[in-house]
């Protein structure tokens, strides 16, 4: 198993990935919610539990590829963990304003 | 590696640039005559996507005048609603699928191998299928025309109006069966270009220092990878619920309507970025050439070309905001498609800022840029407006909308298109367009757009329906509709002026000088016209910029002073390269002209010929006889001496030839084409939890039809031809091969017991798809890993008497992993219909 590493380039694409996922599970979860007949309140803490946890996540992988990008030289590494590092803040942007209509819009209406 | 220029045998220096020049023609030459249908060489293939799709483009421009003329006045009779009806299905299908997304693939194909420093794409003989059936697919489809039973049910063909029920002809089938054909093309093509992007780079063109077209492309690519599927798998659906009847989307059989349009959309909307970002970073590549100066903000445009691939899946259902999905997920759907306009600002500002710090000069590229940077950020604004869902349920399905697609898809499209066209022209043809021309096109062009669509918001905004074919007068809809149509013929006039410059420059172009941009990547670096073979010796890159740092880069590379400067051997060969650094990994030998491919492609259209007209056994027959002659065509692969011809001996030290190694391009290319596979099943997947959550009539029956046992039987042997192969591949890396075919052939026996309790599965079980939509999908999946299963036996087997013949081996022990790929699929689609359709259903019913 090779180390975890924030230069990868698999970075540039794993935020938008899990930002992918967690657009899926909340459009999904609230119509699988609503159809199950689970209360309203419920669902909205479900669904803003799941966004919190994903924006946390993301931002600190941001956080985490912008310290590599920082200890490394110029160069392709750097370019990488740069990027990935706006990338993750990109997605975890995302996910706070996709997420905002939970606040906003009463489920299941 | 060897230094510049000499060889690894230590043979010398390459002879002089003349010389060289004729030892490469001989290998890499395109012959002439009835032989030039077996051309697969990438310049000629894309020029072909390249003008076939210009043709197609004038076709469906012709339809878009014709229905100009009739809605010029209230009340006309120019053309009756049946024909309208056709030409606007016509117009937006020939458009989109055999006009903007062919012609953007083929410009990348012509491109992209010179830019990043190669001398052709990886799978060349599938670009040549690819053209074949794209050029095959589009002729169904215009055949379909000219008989006068084109597809009348709309470019995104909703049902149930494509239904049987309601489009009883041919009309719809030519549609389904036409523009999937042209799909086949469209996922070659993406999955080719993304592996030759990831593979096949210039010594030390890593991803730092890649053309921003390049990482354009790549996305794109991706896109293409996981965006197509869902209508691919749409379209086979409703064709086999019109021809055999099985039930998908008919609500009274349980099935949905709004499966078809979430599938639809599912491609749908990343369709729109797929066509926008190849012209984004062809706008990117042309604003800093034509600025003289490197793009500002390179890594934040790379950012936001990755941020939009991902952000446009995430958009679909705002196509659907009226057909009653719940208010929040009508917000998150709402939220994403402004929070898409973002990245997209983020280039539009770097395009800004180059061109602000920069000294651009004002020739026709950058006239088409300027007219691009107009119009497309006005149609990317009303489509933030039409993100707000109270605006869209208010001009849904008006000239609004009609107008918004067309600002995003003419502006963000064509106009890019022909700058691009313009920027690139010297390079093709080694000639300069005429400037009088080209500005005389641009301004007919660009003043007839506004006044055809700017008009046209305000045609919609006063509440007038598209897709009507005539209307009264008194609606306020008359003075609107005839300016558009004045217009409309004021563009067609820039169009076509445009078309006769790019044309008769061929001919009467004044020579141009080289690289008569001062541009700075390498494709300037090939001669103008290109050689068949690019470059004579592969240069090794250490800028994003490398013309500019280097001018003399040109006559360096055709004086055979860096890699692989020899062709006597007669093998076509470029260099393989590491994903991220660029490093030479191996040495990729590449297939030359070939019929097969045509004759593949021919085979396939008789197939959907056959198809159109329902005579189901000759269209098996030619799905028999394309099998067949694709598995020839896999034969001479690798190995084979056809492929691999001449000794070895030649190449940079510490290099090898990529069929003598575990690496290799038809890695990336079967893991690429596998991951394409798993979007549609996913699609597939999803429309049966769709479906059974959703579909008001479906009735799963109360005994499940499938024995319980069948799935994880059929899962269990599938693993156990993966296991086999994967420890043979193993033995391979080891230094092992004895048993190779044995083990072969025991995967090859798994298989097919695997394949057995699936038949058998199908045989048995009392499934009726034409009476349940439930029965339906349960039958097509069964079809589906029957299939999958066959494939992977018979390719098995395949490698069997590969071995045999000595094609695989110690030597040659590339070819298994490749294999191994498509067999991990099969198991993984296995093991998931286990979950999803056996063991979900039952514990659903016992909850019920």
């Amino acid at each position: 198993m090779t180390r975890w590493r924030w230069d990868h380039p698999r970075q540039l694409v794993l935020g938008l990935l899990l930002w992918s996922l967690w657009f899926v599970a909340v459009y999904g979860g609230h119509a699988l919610a609503c159809r199950a007949g689970a209360p309203a309140p419920w669902i909205v803490t479900g669904l803003l539990d799941c966004t919190a946890i994903v924006v946390t996540v993301l931002a600190w992988a941001a956080w985490r590829c912008l310290a590599a990008a920082r200890s490394l030289p110029a160069g392709v590494a750097r370019f990488l963990a740069r990027s990935a590092a706006a990338l993750h803040a990109v997605a975890a942007l995302s996910t706070v304003f996709v997420g905002l209509p939970i606040l906003l819009v009463p489920a299941c209406a | 590696m060897s230094s510049p220029g000499q060889l690894a045998d230590g043979s010398g220096g390459p002879p002089d640039a003349a010389a060289l020049h004729a030892e490469f023609e001989r290998v890499w030459g395109n012959p002439r005559g009835w032989r030039a249908l077996t051309i697969v060489n990438h310049s000629v293939v894309a020029l072909r996507f390249m003008v076939t799709g210009l043709v197609f483009f004038v076709l469906a421009g012709l339809l878009s005048m014709l229905m100009r003329v009739q809605l010029a006045r209230p009340g006309q009779q120019v053309i009756d609603a049946e024909t309208y009806n056709q030409a606007f299905t016509a117009h937006g299908t020939m458009m989109m699928f055999l006009f903007a997304v062919p012609v953007l693939q083929g410009a990348a194909a012509y491109l992209l191998p010179k830019m990043l420093g190669a001398r052709d794409l990886v799978f060349p003989r599938l670009s040549a299928f690819g053209y074949w059936c794209y050029l095959f697919g589009g002729l169904i489809f215009c055949a379909g025309l000219a008989l006068g039973l084109a597809p009348n049910a709309g470019w995104f063909m909703y049902t149930p109006l494509s239904s049987d029920v309601h489009s009883p002809g041919p009309n719809s089938d030519f549609w389904l069966i036409g523009i999937t054909f042209v799909e086949i093309a469209t996922m070659a093509a993406g999955i080719e270009i993304a592996v030759s992007i990831l593979r096949t780079r210039a010594d030390g063109m890593a991803l730092h220092r890649m053309p921003i077209f390049a990482w354009a492309m790549l996305v794109t690519s991706m896109m293409i990878v996981f965006g197509f599927p869902p209508l691919i798998l749409a379209s086979i659906l409703l064709e086999l619920e019109r021809a055999a009847g099985w039930a998908f989307f008919d609500p009274t059989r349980g099935g949905d309507p709004l499966l078809w349009q979430h599938l639809f959309w599912l491609f749908g909307h990343p369709e729109v970025y797929i066509i926008f970002l190849p012209a984004a970073g062809m706008v990117s590549t042309l604003v800093s050439v034509h600025a003289q100066r490197p793009l500002v903000g390179y890594s934040w445009v790379v950012v936001s070309l990755i941020s939009t691939g991902f952000l446009s899946f995430g958009l679909w259902v705002h196509h659907m905001f009226t057909v009653g999905i719940p208010a929040l997920a009508q917000g998150f759907f709402a939220a994403a498609s402004m929070a898409v306009a973002i990245p997209t600002a983020v280039q539009v500002f770097a395009w800004i800022a180059t061109l602000a710090t920069g000294r651009p000069r004002w020739n026709p590229p950058m006239l088409w840029l300027a007219g691009f940077l107009a119009t497309f950020v006005l149609g990317g604004l009303t489509g933030v407006m039409l993100a707000f869902v109270p605006f869209d349920w208010q001009v849904h399905d008006t000239h609004f909308v009609v107008a918004h697609l067309h600002y995003v898809l003419i502006g963000g499209m064509l106009f890019p298109l022909f700058a691009a066209l313009y920027h690139w022209l010297p390079l093709a043809s080694g000639r300069m367009a005429s400037p009088r021309l080209a500005r005389l096109g641009f301004w007919l062009s660009f003043v007839g757009f506004q006044g055809t669509f700017l008009v046209m918001h305000w045609t919609g905004l006063l509440g007038m329906p598209r897709r009507v074919w005539t209307y009264d007068s008194g609606m306020g809809w008359d003075w609107p509709n005839l300016v558009s149509s004045v217009f409309g013929f004021v563009m067609a006039f820039g169009v076509a002026a445009t078309l006769l410059d790019l044309a008769l420059h061929w001919r009467f172009g004044r020579k141009a000088e080289p690289n008569p941009w001062h541009a700075d990547t390498l494709e300037w670096a090939v001669g103008q016209p290109p050689t068949s073979y690019n470059f004579a010796s592969l240069p090794p890159i250490d800028s994003r910029h490398p013309l500019w740092e280097q001018p003399q880069l040109q006559s360096a590379i055709a004086a055979g002073d860096f890699e692989l400067p020899r062709a006597a051997h007669g093998r076509r060969e470029t260099l393989g390269s590491d994903p991220v650094s660029g490093r030479p990994r191996e040495v990729i030998h590449l297939p030359g002209n070939s019929v097969l491919p045509l004759l593949a492609a021919l085979l396939l259209s008789a197939m959907c010929i056959a198809l159109l007209a329902r005579f189901y056994w000759p269209a098996l027959a030619a799905a028999c006889a394309t099998t067949v002659v694709l598995l020839r065509w896999s034969w001479e692969n690798c190995a084979h001496p056809k492929a691999a011809a001449g000794e070895a001996f030649d190449l940079p030290k510490g290099l090898a030839l990529h069929s003598r190694t575990f690496d290799g391009p038809g890695l990336w290319g079967m893991g690429l084409t596998m991951a394409a596979n798993a979007a549609l099943y996913a699609s597939f997947v999803f429309g049966w939890c769709f479906l059974w959550l959703v579909a008001p009539a479906w009735t799963p029956p109360a005994k499940a039809p499938l024995d319980v046992w069948t799935l994880p039987a059929a899962t269990g042997a599938f693993i156990a031809g993966w296991a086999l192969l994967r420890q043979l591949s193993g033995r391979l890396q080891h230094g092992v091969d004895q048993g190779l075919g044995l083990r072969l052939l025991a995967a090859a026996a798994c298989g097919a017991a695997g394949c057995a309790v699936l038949g058998k599965a199908l045989a048995g079980a009392t499934l009726a798809p034409t009476r349940s939509a439930h029965d339906a999908m349960l039958a097509f999946l069964l079809v589906y890993l029957l299939l999958h299963g066959a494939l992977a036996v018979l390719l098995a087997l395949l490698q069997a008497a590969r071995v045999r013949h000595g094609h695989v081996g110690l030597q040659a022990p590339y070819e298994p992993g490749v294999v191994a790929i498509l067999w991990l699929f099969v198991v993984g689609v296995t093991a998931v219909a286990w979950v999803a359709f056996g063991l979900l259903p039952t514990a659903l019913a016992g909850q019920g």
